[in-house]
């Protein structure tokens, strides 16, 4: 008994001393902003996407030779957590990249810089417009900005298709339906899959937009309960539940490889199919996504690049991130990711065809989806949200709850977030 | 009881040890007692990881209380604790008494089911991920092709995700748990059994009233550690079941106690309300470990 009142009364002094110790956060004092200076790059993604952008950050430093950016890599996996804990015990990078909420979520705790503060917006004319906005916060703080982008197209086996007798891929929801009868009767047994975004909120996006709807009206009032989204989930239902795509996610080179006819996929599995898949070679091609009623407005992700509060070298920093959206530092990047074969879209538009990785074909379809683009919903409890709504569509898929019902929840959850 | 001797005299005599213990005493410290005493504040707190934390008393108990996500992960963790250890338990006991001889065979057979207690967990997931692959080239659906059967959607089927995540540990665990038993079943002395043998007693009543009750103990231990890893369940969940957007897969089927307080600490930052969750995990443990030890009335043994 008195070894547990001794281990107890331990452990309960540590926590008072625990809560003693919490200190509070102070503001970092900014450096000599002209001597040799050292900043560190955190970059999330692989370590041939560091490479990419150290070719960028050697670019810079041969411009001001008194400033090293050295660029490290974050995995997908553990980032987050990372740079939590970066954010935590105030050290670390100078400057991150993350998934496109990432800074705004960490600037709303005060672990950003408001990026205007250093004439960020030069660049929001350069960039595509939905992404900008999608990284720009609720409040209208600019704590980061679009690094590169991501989308979706339709990958499809040409020649499983000309065996069907389809001379082109679907370019609507319609001709979608029609193609994946043809497929079925041609003998095919997976007409249709989707990679990225399967099962999930992603998934939806396409079809709510391409049906004209969206997640939040533009002053964020959740918009889950209208008849558009009615209309694209009932859509996505059927394709899973009366066309047979299945609820199983398969990498989209590795659908193509066995033999599924058309995959919805995102754009960094491009570069790799050849490689990987020797097998296909010269079978498969790229289209957009088929077009709904209200167009084909295809989901854009990408990554955001901002510079932290507990960085000595705030302006330096902010300048090194509108130094990325300059012709040269593009050039440098797409050079680099060019010879490792991976995927590259910049984060301008005008850029997409001569500077990201794709053969031209491929970069204008890429092009293409990204120029009626939307991009994630930046709206106060989207993220407290998203997998709520996740496990409503899920649940409307797997037959649990209709259509109706599954929307009235997700926007009932969005609702209670909002605040 | 003697009183404690002076305190000068002690430390000539045991100065060296205490000496010798300080390092572990100071790592310990700093590595477990101190988290743990900041993970304890901080359930009574809210904190984002970047702003200070502000004391909100019992705010997070009772926000948890009210967590249905919460719930439905404490109802399928407990369903998956449930099935792991019995199973895992059971299956154990049947493989000790049927490899615990020593003879190579097996020798050999129990080198093999211990395997996988000496992998690395991830490798093993990787692999089961690799089993599971949803297409027809999975290893799983090519087996159920042998037979005639279309592929399966295991990972995207909810009413699956839980016998899949307790057959997962169970065939991990059980290995484990049957070093233990064969340990146990060879501290039962022979003379019993020839006791036994000569009143009459069957093969049967030799298990249930000889061997049952002197591996009470171990029982006692497999169940104990079954349980408190069971609860702990993580690796399982986040690397084959876990969605984009989503840590507990389809449907939250996959949501277990340490993946949503994961979640909940590490990308939605509320790290107050996922220490609230942890201790509430510890509570549950503590108290199923209580009354184990207390059914086992193994306390004197162990």
């Amino acid at each position: 008994m008195r070894r547990t009142l001794a281990a107890c009364s331990t452990v309960l002094v540590a926590a008072l001393s625990a809560a003693c110790a919490t200190s509070g956060q102070t503001q970092t004092r900014q450096a000599d902003q002209n001597a040799p200076m050292t900043l560190s790059f955190w970059s999330t993604g692989g370590d041939d996407e560091t490479a990419t952008f150290q070719k960028a950050a050697d670019l810079y430093h041969q411009k001001h030779p008194n400033v090293t950016v050295k660029v490290q890599t974050l995995s997908w996996d553990d980032a987050y957590a990372k740079l939590l804990a970066a954010a935590t015990s105030r050290t670390g990078p100078d400057i991150l990249s993350g998934g496109m909420t990432w800074t705004i979520q960490f600037g709303a705790r005060g672990a950003m810089v408001d990026l205007r503060e250093h004439g960020i917006e030069a660049l929001k004319g350069q960039a595509q417009p939905a992404q900008w906005e999608s990284a720009v916060s609720p409040d209208g703080s600019v704590y980061g900005v679009p690094l590169d982008m991501s989308t979706l197209a339709l990958y499809y086996r040409t020649d499983l298709l000309k065996e069907a007798g389809i001379a082109a891929p679907p370019r609507t929801w319609q001709e979608l339906v029609d193609d994946i009868g043809r497929l079925k009767a041609a003998g095919v047994k997976k007409p249709y899959s989707q990679d990225w975004g399967n099962l999930d909120w992603i998934g939806y996006f396409n079809y709510l937009y391409q049906a004209g709807g969206t997640f939040y009206t533009p002053d964020c009032k959740p918009s889950l309960n209208t008849p558009q989204a009615e209309r694209a989930l009932t859509y996505w239902v059927d394709l899973y539940r009366e066309h047979g795509v299945p609820t199983a996610t398969v990498e989209g080179s590795d659908a193509l490889d066995t033999g599924t006819a058309m995959v919805v996929a995102g754009n960094w599995i491009a570069l790799g199919i050849d490689a990987n898949k020797p097998k296909l070679k010269g079978k498969w091609a790229l289209a957009p996504l088929p077009a709904g009623p209200a167009g084909p407005t295809t989901f854009i992700g990408g990554r955001a690049i901002g510079v932290t509060s507990f960085s000595k070298y705030a302006r330096t920093g902010a300048d090194f991130v509108k130094f990325m959206y300059s012709d040269e530092a593009i050039a440098a990047v797409s050079g680099e990711a060019r010879k490792r074969n991976i995927s590259y879209i910049p984060p301008r538009p005008d850029k997409i065809v001569g500077g990201s990785t794709f053969t031209p074909d491929q970069a204008r379809v890429f092009a293409e989806a990204i120029g009626t683009g939307k991009a994630a919903p930046g709206c106060p409890g989207w993220d407290e949200s998203a997998s709520d709504v996740a496990k409503q569509l899920q649940s409307a898929i797997l037959g649990k709850s209709d259509v109706r019902t599954a929307l009235a929840e997700a926007a009932k959850v969005m609702e209670r977030n909002a605040g | 009881m003697a009183g404690p001797a002076p305190l000068g005299s002690r430390l000539r005599r045991y100065g060296t040890s205490y000496a010798m213990l300080l390092p572990f005493l100071a790592l310990f410290a700093a590595f477990l007692l101190w988290p743990l005493a900041n993970s304890l504040y901080l359930s009574f707190t809210r904190f984002d990881g970047v702003n200070p934390a502000v004391l909100t008393g019992l705010d997070n108990f009772t926000r948890l209380a009210g967590d249905a996500r919460f719930r439905h992960a404490l109802g399928n963790t407990a369903l998956y604790v449930a099935g792991s250890v019995v199973l895992g338990t059971l299956l154990s006991l049947g493989l000790a008494l049927a490899f615990n001889g020593t003879s190579w065979p097996h020798r050999v057979m129990r080198t093999l089911f211990f395997l996988p207690s000496v992998t690395s967990s991830i490798a093993l997931m990787l692999m089961w991920k690799w089993v599971l692959f949803p297409s027809e080239v999975g290893l799983a659906n090519t087996v159920v092709s042998w037979f005639g059967g279309a592929a399966v959607p295991w990972l995207a089927t909810p009413a699956l995700t839980i016998p899949i995540l307790v057959l997962m540990s169970v065939w991990g665990g059980m290995g484990y748990g049957m070093v233990l038993y064969v340990a146990g079943l060879g501290s039962i002395p022979e003379e019993f059994y020839e006791a036994a043998r000569i009143d009459g007693a069957s093969a049967w009543q030799r298990f249930r009233h000889i061997t049952l009750p002197l591996l009470r103990p171990v029982t006692t231990y497999v169940v104990v550690t079954g349980l408190i890893g069971a609860f702990q369940v993580f690796e399982a969940v986040y690397i084959i079941f876990r969605g984009t957007n989503n840590i507990g897969g389809v449907l939250d089927s996959a949501l277990m106690i340490v993946p949503y307080l994961y979640d909940q600490g590490f990308t939605h930052f509320k790290l107050g309300y996922a220490s609230a969750i942890a201790w509430v995990l510890f509570l549950i443990i503590f108290v199923l470990s209580l009354v184990n030890l207390r059914v086992g009335r193994a306390m004197k043994e162990l």
